[in-house]
């Protein structure tokens, strides 16, 4: 449970952090991209306005004449100009119309003041404004359209875009593009500028509103998808290591305890055999000492002896009820046709914590698809023990001396399986002595192994045999019949 | 040897078989033995005031010689143990002798070698009681003397003269002397040599 609520934890975290730091991102990137389009805006608008300035300079420069009879020619420049919405002039024989004049006379005013062109009145709600310029003999003024002043062509925005675009001045306002409303929360980015003009020094005011909505929602979903997927690896590679761990720890358990069978069987098969033997040798012991003396007790040293004798037969009796429950009730031997391969890789896997310790890798050669009739148990039990015999034997040897070589493959007629080692060999006394019960070089061994190993590869139909590698160490070889199809 | 009875092994083995041979070999060398096949019942009956020593076999059904050993031990049973095994291991061994085994012998056993062991543990057993014994009567004839006695035994004992103990004591040497004749008498020693040997540890007891 705490390791699941450790988990999910470690998942969340870095979800939020992934998720955090992508969103942060995507703002930085949002941002910049709305800098960059505002700026762009405030320039293009600039241009304009700076236009205004410039056609006005032109005007009072050229001073137009009128024609009798026709439009004065500065009439024409709505045409040209969208967003002039009329050309307005004063001079001896025209007034300023009469709607507008007052403010237009307080702007040719201040104009003459200032030498340039000024701000005469700003209607932002009527979506126009208009600018004076005072000269002589005529002064000129521009009314000019808010909704024609964005220059399409070149605008950086999308109409129905999410960037709100307005101009303000002296209080009033008007939206050039209405952007849109982000969902409720979320960020927003503003931008504020005067016009470059200081005719027309309107404030340029851009906001862009990011929602909660806009965020890499995908993009943050992938990647928490993908945490949890690692999470959950790690977990199942703990998982599976903690299993191999306790798999690995059932198959030492396993050994140790049948190591203390085998020593609980020694010590009871030692105590049944010692309470007869003991009686026999006291009671042999006895009749001696009673015949010693003088004159002999013959009839208690009779009865002593026949006591002996009954004894010794009790400890044969013994020895008979042992191997009768340890005798197989058949032949009840599986034979199958078994791959060296599999078996091989079997007894190496149970083996690889004790290889690994020795700093040993086994080097297999030959043929590893020969396959041999065998009970797949016996042999791998074999196997286990030759295995165990060259590693114990690895040991007393320092690491860089230490190999282990497989070789497997056919003997004309038979499978043959040799384990050789680069240990210290065997003693020439042992050689004889091999596969005898009980006979154990090793400190404390019962000596049960290869004479197990032997009864086990005969009782297969095949043979075990052992002895010193013409190098050094020692070599056995296992030899079983052959499967009759092979498995290709 | 001054001992009321003569030496009797009791010899603790489950065995039928075992325990009748080797009672059967004990005996041929003039020790009185008694058999107890079941060893819990050996604990409740046996004879703590005898004179001898313990065989005991460590496996034996219902409960191992190694607890039967302790409970003795617990008891105060001052018999040598003799411990016997069919299956000796040093653990066992040293587990045995750490519990205050005599000795430890692995089944089948060499006579030799049983007999000589038992014939030592009796030896031991006889001495330490003629040690308690020696020890005892010494005790109740100290509990003989006089205070003053008591005094002058223990200067005696620290080697000073009679001069020197009645400088010690503010007696005249006469006096000392006469101290000294009961004292002796009273503790039935005929030497210096003896008193020391005998009374020096409850004489320095009381100095």
């Amino acid at each position: 449970m705490r390791r699941i609520a450790l988990l999910a934890l470690a998942w969340l975290l870095l979800s939020a952090s992934g998720a955090a730091w992508m969103g942060r991102a995507e703002l930085d990137r949002q941002r910049a991209a709305f800098e960059t389009d505002a700026r762009i805006a405030h320039r293009l608008l600039s241009q304009r306005v700076v236009e205004h300035d410039a056609i006005l300079a032109t005007l009072v420069l050229l001073q137009p004449g009128a024609v009798a009879g026709e439009a004065a020619p500065e009439q024409r420049l709505p045409s040209v100009y969208p967003q002039v919405l009329g050309v307005l002039r004063h001079d001896g024989t025209t007034d300023w119309p009469a709607d507008r004049q007052q403010a237009l006379t307080a702007g040719e005013t201040a104009s003459r003041a200032a030498g340039r062109a000024v701000l005469a009145h700003a209607d932002f709600t009527a979506g126009h404004y208009t600018v004076v310029r005072a000269a002589h003999p005529a002064s000129f003024a521009l009314v000019i359209d808010l909704k024609a002043l964005v220059p399409r062509a070149e605008w950086p925005l999308p109409d129905n875009g999410p960037v709100r675009v307005a101009l303000q001045h002296a209080g009033q306002e008007r939206v050039l593009m209405p952007g849109q409303v982000a969902s409720p929360g979320g960020w927003s980015f503003g931008f504020r500028k005067h016009l470059a003009a200081e005719s027309q020094a309107f404030d340029v005011v851009a906001e862009r509103r990011i929602g909660w909505d806009e965020l890499p929602w995908g993009r943050i979903a992938g990647w928490a998808v993908a945490c949890g997927l690692a999470v959950l690896g790690i977990r199942a590679w703990a998982q599976q290591r903690a299993g191999r761990r306790r798999a690995q720890e059932l198959l030492r358990l396993g050994r140790v305890g049948r190591l203390n069978a085998m020593g609980e069987l020694a010590a009871g098969m030692a105590h049944e055999l010692n309470q007869p033997l003991t009686a026999v040798l006291a009671n042999t012991n006895a009749a001696q000492r009673l015949l010693a003396e003088a004159p002999p007790d013959l009839e208690t040293a009779r009865e002593a002896m026949a006591q002996a004798a009954t004894q010794a037969r009790r400890a044969a009796d013994v020895i008979g009820r042992l191997r009768r429950s340890v005798q197989e009730p058949g032949d009840t031997t599986v034979r199958v046709p078994v791959a060296w391969a599999d078996t091989v890789r079997r007894a190496l896997d149970v083996l690889a914590p004790e290889l690994q310790r020795l700093g040993v890798s086994a080097e297999i050669s030959g043929d590893a698809a020969t396959r041999v009739v065998a009970d797949p148990v016996a042999l791998e039990q074999v196997l286990h023990n030759l295995l165990n015999n060259a590693l114990h034997a690895l040991e007393q040897v320092p690491a860089a001396e230490r190999r282990l070589m497989l070789s497997l493959g056919t003997d004309s007629t038979q499978g043959v399986l040799r384990v050789r080692d680069t240990g210290p060999g065997i003693a020439p006394d042992a050689l004889p002595r091999l596969f005898e019960p009980f006979f154990s070089t090793r400190h404390g061994g019962l000596g049960l192994g290869l004479s197990l190993c032997e009864t086990l590869a005969t009782r297969m139909g095949g043979t075990l045999s052992g002895g010193n590698a013409e190098q050094r160490g020692a070599e056995f070889w296992l030899a079983l019949p052959l499967a009759t199809t092979p498995a290709r | 040897m001054s001992t009321p009875t003569s030496p009797l092994i009791h010899l603790v083995d489950d065995d039928d078989a075992v325990r009748d041979a080797l009672a059967l070999l004990i005996g041929t060398v003039g020790l009185r033995v008694q058999a107890w096949p079941d060893p819990l019942h050996f604990i409740g009956q046996f004879d703590r005031d005898s004179i001898g020593a313990i065989v005991l076999d460590i496996r034996m059904p219902g409960i191992s010689g190694l607890a039967v050993l302790d409970t003795l031990v617990q008891q105060g049973v001052d018999q040598p143990v003799v411990m016997l095994t069919g299956h000796g291991t040093v653990d066992l061994c040293r587990r045995a002798f750490k519990s205050g085994a005599a000795e430890f012998l692995e089944k089948p056993v060499d006579d030799e070698l049983l007999l000589d062991t038992l014939q030592g543990a009796v030896r031991t057993h006889v001495k330490s009681r003629q040690r308690h014994q020696a020890d005892r009567e010494a005790r109740e004839r100290f509990g003989l003397l006089s205070e003053r006695e008591r005094e002058v035994l223990a200067l005696i004992v620290g080697g000073l003269t009679n001069k020197e103990i009645g400088r010690a004591l503010g007696l005249s040497p006469r006096t000392v002397e006469t101290h000294r004749a009961n004292l002796f008498a009273k503790l039935g020693a005929e030497s210096l040599a003896q008193v020391i040997r005998r009374y020096a540890d409850l004489a320095e007891g009381t100095a």
